[in-house]
C-alpha cells in the first residue's frame, strides 16, 4: 500500500521507535474514533431513529409549515369534544322530549318544546278520518274509517274538524305523528341521549369597534339557583373590521388578501364597505418623450418621500408600454431615483427637466392632486402618458367592511375585548325508549376521547392496516392450511387463488375491489361497502395470497416426523395441525409475516385511488393547496418511515420472545 | 400382562409397494407375523429389508396394499378406528420426535390431554411419575434443546406410555445415540419387558435381545427369512442369509 509508509502503527515494537516515542504503547483513540465505535456499537435501528428525530426537530424548530403538515395529516385530533356523534333520530312521542333551552328567554320547559317542534325539528304530520269513540281533556280516541283505534294526545293535533252525521260525530284530524331530532350527540346514558340541535355561535372583537351599544340585564333567579350571576344581553352596532394585507386577486365578487402572519383571507365584494388599491401614476418631461435610453445613460426618476417606490417600480417594469424615456431596463442604463418632499415640488422637477419622469402609487387624492397641478400648469412641460392603472395584484391594500348589528348575551367582557354570543346553542335531551328508528349517527370530531370521529390521514392508514392484515392473516391460514392438504380439490382451488391474485398487482386488486366487485355487490346483493371497507378487502385479499404462501412453507418446514409423533399417540389430523404443527409453523412465519406487515402498512398508500383520505392523500391535498412539496412529502414520508420502524422493532421483540430455549 | 391367549397383534400376509420414479419397491412382501401379549419381539435385518415399514403398517403410518393387520381385536382396514388403535400402540422414533416448543413435561401431557381428555393435574402428575421411570425428573421443565440424545429417547418413551398403551413399537431406538446413552435408553426398555409391555424392538442391539426378547426375526428383501429365539437365532442361525448379515454386524 502506498500511503502505508505515512501512517503511525501503534503496534510497531518499542525498539524501532524514535527515543522519544519508545515509553508509549498504544495512543490513545481519537474523539473522532471513539464516536465512531460508539456509532458502530449502536443497533441499526437506534441510528436511522437518531437520524431522524435530528431531522425532525431540526424541521419542527425551523419552521412552522411542518407543524400545520403534521395537524392537517393526523386529521387534527383535538384533545377533547363534546360533539361525540351527528345524529338523527326519529322519535314517536313528542311528549318524552326534554327541552332544556339555554338561551336570553325564560319559557318553559313546554312552549320550548313547542318550538322545538316548530322550528328546530322536522315533524312528521298524518291526516286521519273516522268517528270520536272517546274524549278526555288530554287525548281523544278516533275509531278510523278501516277500524281501527287510535289514541291522539290533544297537544300534538294541529287541525281538527267535526261535522256531525247519523253515525255519530265524524272528524278529521292532522297531528304530529313522528319528529326527527337532527344535530350533534353530546352526551348519553343508558336512559337519555342529549342532542344538541342548535350549534352555539359567539364572536369575539376588540370594544374599540362598538359604534352603539344597549343592553338589558335579566336578573338570574336567585331562589332557585343561589350562586348565578345576572345575564346582560346586548344589541352592539358594530363597525366593520379594516384589513391590511397585499393583494393577491382582485375580482368582481371576490378579493384574496396576503395577511402579514402568511395567511391568506378571502373576502366577498358584498360585504366590502370601501377599500383602497393604488394607481399607479407616470408623468414623464415632454422634451424627452421620444428620446430612447442609450445603455448606459443614466435614467433619474422622481418619486415623493414616503411612499412604497419599490413597489411602483416593480408596476411600472409590469406595463406593457413603458414611457420610452423611462425604459432603463431593457437598455442596461441606470436608474437614480430622487426624492422629493411632496408631490408638487416632485412634478415641477419633472417639468424642469431635473429627472426624466415621475412614478407615484398614489391614492385617489393624491391622483386628484396631479391632475389639479397640471390644469394650474399647463405649460410645464410634464405630460401623463398613460392612463393611470389600478394596481391588480401585490399592492398594499387596506379594506374595511361593512358595519353590523349584533345581538346576544355577554360571555366575556374586558377593558378591550367582548365576546358575545350571537347564537345560544340549544339541547334535546331525549328518553331513549321513545326513539323510534335511529336514522343516522356518525362519528363526531376527532378527538382523544372520541377516536372513532378520526377517519383521516394516519388514523385512517392504521385502521385500514390492522384490519385488512388481521383479515389478510387469516385468508393465509385457511389458503395455506388448504395448500398442504392431499384432497386435489382443495389443492386446486387454493393454488389458483394463490397464483392468480400473486400474479396482479395490488393497485389492479384494489381497483376491482372498489370499481368491480363493489358496484356488483351492491347491484345483485343487499351488501353495500363503504370505501374503507373496499379498501380493506382488496389489501386483504391482496396479502392474503404472500401469507398463504408463508404459511405453508412455515407448515412445510416442520419435519414430518412431527405429524407422525403427533399422529401415533392417537391425534386426528385437525388436533395434530392444531396443536403440534401450527404452533411450531407459526414462530418459523413470524419474521416474514412480520415483514409482511410492514409490506402492507406501506402498500395502504395505494388505497388514495379509492378516493380514500390516508395519510399520501391528505399530503397530496395538502401539496396541491399550498404548493410545498417538500414540506408535504417530507412529513408523509417520516410518519411512514416512524411507524414502520416502530413495528420492525416490535415484529423484532416479539421474535425475540418467541425463540425457544437450547 | 395379558392372561389372553389369541395374539394381541395378527400380521396376515400384508403387501407394502412404494412407487418411487424409479419404480416400485416390494418394500414387504408376505409377511405374516403373531406378536402374543407380553411377548418382546426383536427385529433385525439389513437397511431396506422392511423392518420399519412393517412397523409403521402396524399403526398404521403407512397403509398396506393386502393382507390384513388385527390390532388387539381389531382390523386395521377402515380409517374409521386409526386414532382409537394408536393411542393403544405407543411408537418411539428413532430421530426422537419431540415437539420442541414444549418442555419434556409439556410433550408427555399433550396428548393425554387432547386425546384421553384428562385433567392438567392428572396429566402432570402421570407425567412426573413417567419421568421418574425413565430416570429423569429434573428435567420436568428442560426443553428438548436443552437435552441429550438419550434424555431425549426416554422422554419419547415416557410421552408414548402416558397414553397407557397395550403395545409399544420401537423403531431403532438407539440408532441415532452415542454409545454411552444407548445404555441408559436400553435399561428403561429392558425394565419396560420385565413388566410384561408387549413390545415390538427394531434393533441390532444383540445385548438387548438376548436379554430381553422371547423371540427375535430376521427380515430381509421384505420377508421374513426366519424367526426364533435370539439366542438360538444369533448363535446358530440356520439360513445363508441371515449368517452372511450376522457376520457382518457381530
Amino acid at each position: 500500500m502506498p500511503d502505508e509508509s505515512s501512517r503511525t502503527d501503534p503496534v510497531q515494537p518499542a525498539s524501532v521507535l524514535p527515543p522519544e516515542h519508545s515509553g508509549e504503547g498504544i495512543p490513545e483513540p481519537s474523539a473522532y474514533e471513539r464516536t465512531i465505535g460508539w456509532l458502530a456499537s449502536l443497533p441499526w435501528w437506534a441510528i436511522i431513529l437518531g437520524v431522524v428525530a435530528v431531522a425532525v426537530l431540526y424541521s419542527m424548530l425551523t419552521s412552522v409549515a411542518y407543524q400545520r403538515v403534521i395537524r392537517f395529516l393526523t386529521d387534527d385530533p383535538q384533545s377533547s369534544t363534546t360533539d361525540l356523534f351527528s345524529v338523527v333520530q326519529i322519535v314517536g312521542e313528542p311528549q318524552s322530549i326534554i327541552g332544556r333551552y339555554v338561551g336570553e328567554t325564560e319559557d318553559s320547559v313546554q312552549t320550548v318544546i313547542y318550538n322545538l317542534l316548530d322550528d328546530v325539528i322536522d315533524h312528521h304530520l298524518v291526516t286521519q278520518t273516522g268517528f270520536i269513540e272517546s274524549e278526555s281533556p288530554a287525548a281523544i280516541t278516533v275509531r278510523t274509517l278501516d277500524n281501527q283505534l287510535i289514541t291522539i294526545p290533544k297537544d300534538r293535533i294541529e287541525t281538527e274538524e267535526r261535522t256531525e252525521d247519523r253515525d255519530g260525530v265524524r272528524i278529521t284530524l292532522t297531528y304530529i305523528d313522528r319528529v326527527t331530532v337532527t344535530g350533534i350527540m353530546t352526551d348519553r346514558d343508558d336512559d337519555t341521549m342529549t342532542i344538541r340541535t342548535v350549534n352555539e355561535e359567539t364572536t369575539t372583537f376588540s370594544t374599540d369597534r362598538i359604534l352603539s351599544r344597549e343592553s338589558t340585564v335579566i336578573p338570574c333567579d336567585r331562589d332557585a339557583n343561589p350562586g348565578c350571576e345576572d345575564r346582560e344581553v346586548v344589541t352592539i352596532e358594530r363597525q366593520g373590521e379594516i384589513i391590511t394585507g397585499t393583494l393577491n386577486t382582485l375580482s368582481q365578487t371576490n378579493m384574496s388578501l396576503a395577511l402579514p402572519g402568511g395567511d391568506t383571507r378571502e373576502i366577498r365584494q358584498s360585504d366590502v364597505d370601501y377599500f383602497h388599491v393604488p394607481t399607479l401614476t407616470i408623468a414623464i418631461n415632454q422634451d424627452r418623450a421620444d428620446r430612447s435610453v442609450a445603455p448606459g445613460d443614466e435614467v433619474r426618476i422622481a418619486f415623493v418621500e414616503g411612499t412604497d417606490i419599490t413597489a411602483a417600480l416593480e408596476e411600472l417594469n409590469s406595463l406593457e408600454d413603458i414611457p420610452v424615456p423611462l425604459q432603463y431596463a431593457d437598455g442596461e442604463a441606470r436608474a437614480a431615483l430622487v426624492s422629493y418632499p411632496d408631490i408638487d415640488a416632485a412634478l415641477e422637477a419633472t417639468g424642469t427637466g431635473e429627472v426624466s419622469g415621475l412614478v407615484y402609487l398614489a391614492s385617489d387624492e393624491d391622483r386628484l392632486a396631479v391632475a389639479g397641478w397640471m390644469d394650474e400648469n399647463p405649460d410645464s412641460g410634464v405630460i401623463l402618458p398613460t392612463p393611470p392603472r389600478e394596481c391588480q395584484r401585490g399592492c398594499e391594500v387596506t379594506v374595511k367592511l361593512v358595519d353590523e348589528t349584533i345581538s346576544g348575551a355577554v360571555l366575556e367582557e374586558t377593558d378591550d375585548e367582548i365576546t358575545v354570543q350571537t347564537v345560544a346553542p340549544e339541547f334535546v335531551v331525549l328518553d331513549r325508549d321513545s326513539i323510534l328508528e335511529n336514522r343516522r349517527m356518525e362519528p363526531g370530531v376527532c378527538a382523544l376521547n372520541n377516536l372513532r370521529g378520526c377517519n383521516a390521514g394516519i388514523f385512517l392508514t392504521l385502521r385500514v392496516t390492522f384490519i385488512a392484515y388481521a383479515l389478510a392473516l387469516l385468508i393465509g391460514l385457511i389458503i395455506g392450511l388448504m395448500r398442504v392438504q392431499h384432497n386435489p380439490f382443495l389443492y386446486a382451488f387454493s393454488t389458483l387463488y394463490v397464483e392468480v391474485i400473486r400474479g396482479i398487482p395490488l393497485l389492479v386488486i384494489l381497483l376491482y375491489a372498489g370499481f368491480v366487485v363493489s358496484p356488483w355487490l351492491r347491484d345483485n346483493t343487499p351488501i353495500s361497502l363503504s370505501d374503507e371497507w373496499e379498501a380493506i378487502i382488496g389489501l386483504a385479499f391482496g396479502y392474503g395470497a404472500f401469507i398463504a404462501e408463508i404459511f405453508r412453507a412455515g407448515i412445510q418446514s416442520i419435519s414430518r416426523g412431527q405429524m407422525e409423533a403427533a399422529r401415533s399417540l392417537g391425534m386426528s389430523y385437525p388436533q395434530a395441525m392444531r396443536y403440534v404443527i401450527l404452533p411450531q409453523a407459526v414462530r418459523v412465519v413470524l419474521p416474514p409475516l412480520g415483514n409482511d406487515f410492514i409490506a402492507m402498512l406501506k402498500d395502504s398508500a395505494l388505497i388514495s385511488v379509492l378516493a380514500l383520505p390516508d395519510l399520501l392523500q391528505l399530503g397530496r391535498l395538502y401539496v396541491s393547496r399550498t404548493f410545498r412539496a417538500f414540506e408535504g412529502y417530507n412529513t408523509v414520508a417520516i410518519l411512514y418511515l416512524l411507524m414502520t420502524l416502530f413495528l420492525s422493532m416490535l415484529v423484532r421483540i416479539i421474535e425475540r420472545r418467541s425463540r425457544l430455549p437450547g | 400382562m395379558s392372561q389372553n391367549s389369541e395374539p394381541i397383534i395378527k400380521i396376515r400376509n400384508i403387501h407394502k409397494r412404494f412407487h418411487t420414479l424409479r419404480g416400485t419397491v416390494h418394500a414387504l412382501n408376505n409377511v405374516t407375523l403373531d406378536v402374543m401379549p407380553g411377548e418382546v419381539v426383536v427385529v433385525v435385518g439389513p437397511s431396506g429389508s422392511g423392518k420399519s415399514t412393517m412397523l409403521r403398517c402396524i399403526n398404521r403410518l403407512e397403509t398396506i396394499d393386502g393382507g390384513s393387520i388385527v390390532v388387539d381385536g381389531i382390523p386395521l382396514t377402515g380409517a374409521r378406528n386409526i386414532n382409537k388403535v394408536r393411542a393403544e400402540v405407543g411408537m418411539v422414533f428413532q430421530s426422537f420426535n419431540l415437539f420442541p416448543d414444549r418442555s419434556a413435561l409439556g410433550n408427555i401431557m399433550l396428548a393425554q390431554r387432547v386425546v384421553r381428555k384428562r385433567r392438567r393435574a392428572e396429566a402432570e402428575a402421570k407425567a412426573h411419575d413417567l419421568l421418574v421411570k425413565v430416570g429423569i425428573p429434573e428435567k420436568a421443565d428442560a426443553y428438548p434443546g436443552q437435552l441429550s440424545g438419550g434424555q431425549q429417547q426416554r422422554v419419547a418413551i415416557a410421552r408414548a406410555l402416558a397414553m397407557d398403551p397395550k403395545i409399544m413399537l420401537f423403531d431403532e431406538p438407539t440408532s441415532a445415540l452415542d454409545p454411552e446413552m444407548i445404555k441408559e435408553v436400553l435399561d428403561v426398555m429392558m425394565a419396560l419387558a420385565k413388566e410384561g409391555m408387549t413390545m415390538i424392538v427394531v434393533s441390532h442391539e444383540m445385548g438387548f435381545a438376548r436379554a430381553a426378547a422371547d423371540r427375535a426375526v430376521f427380515m430381509d428383501m421384505g420377508q421374513i427369512v426366519e424367526e426364533d429365539v435370539p439366542d438360538v437365532l444369533f448363535s446358530n442361525p440356520s439360513h445363508e442369509r441371515t449368517k452372511l448379515f450376522l457376520s457382518k454386524i457381530l
